[in-house]
């Protein structure tokens, strides 16, 4: 029983650690369509780690939650690029610029947070 | 080097990577916008942080886990990114899990039979963790 599992699961194991620095690679062809969620993230989780470690009030951190914090970090990132290109195009601007992101801070509720940090 | 959390910046070229695969193609980001959301990457993280932080104070733990973040995200305002993030979680916790049995593996080849049974138990028991957030502090003395 256990003897049959070995082989499995090292077969899992070397899949898995195969397609890590594949990471680039599986995403390179992907358009837009392909969905984010079953992603690993793409941000180092030792700067996340980082980030998280510099709240004084915080004591430890799981290396769940770490992890879960990079990908949202990532979703947050394509959320905002997204609501400030809105503006870009609002402009008919191919390129998104600072103004774009200000707009959008300003004017949607969810950046309130981030009003007066950028500067 | 840093003098604040805000001078923490997160890796640029990862940044650009993903705001280039948000926008259609041909879009282009200036220099100063694609500097200021990283900065606002890092506010995010800062805030995040703090907010799950409270949740886990509210439990009465010392370690902020998972689910502290996820109810951080719905009291942030950003609900729509909890169902993305649980799923990337279980596709996380199985590489884990995986990883844990490779290592196991190259250790202890022979004396492994016995204890990969009680192993076994206490992995079943790491999937119903989401639920049973309180499990969370054992695991993280590895940390």
């Amino acid at each position: 029983m256990a003897a049959a599992a070995v082989p499995v699961a090292a077969a899992a194991a070397a899949a898995a650690a195969g397609s890590e620095p594949a990471g680039p690679g599986e995403e390179a062809g992907a358009g837009p369509q392909c969905p984010g969620p079953a992603r690993l993230a793409r941000l180092p989780l030792a700067r996340v780690k980082a980030l998280v470690k510099a709240d004084p009030d915080v004591t430890l951190a799981s290396q769940e939650a770490v992890f879960v914090l990079a990908r949202a970090t990532e979703l947050f990132v394509e959320t905002i690029a997204k609501d400030a290109y809105v503006y870009a195009q609002q402009g008919k601007r191919k390129t998104l610029q600072r103004k774009d992101l200000d707009n959008a801070i300003e004017a949607i509720d969810e950046f309130a947070f981030l009003e007066g940090t950028l500067d | 080097m840093a003098e604040r959390p805000e001078d923490l910046n997160l890796p640029n070229a990862v940044i650009t990577r993903i705001i280039k695969e948000a926008l259609p193609d041909g879009v282009n980001i200036s220099k100063e916008a694609r500097s200021a959301i990283s900065r606002a990457a890092s506010v995010f993280v800062l805030y995040a942080t703090s907010c799950a932080n409270n949740f886990a104070m509210k439990g009465k733990r010392k370690t902020l886990n998972a689910g502290d973040v996820l109810s951080a995200m719905e009291e942030m305002e950003f609900q729509r990114f909890v169902g993305p993030l649980k799923e990337s979680l279980e596709v996380y916790r199985r590489e884990q899990k995986g990883k844990k049995e490779a290592r196991k593996d190259k250790d202890k080849k022979t004396d492994s039979e016995e204890q990969d049974k009680s192993r076994e138990e206490e992995n079943d028991d790491d999937d119903e963790r989401m639920e049973e957030e309180e499990q969370n502090e054992e695991e993280e003395v590895d940390n």
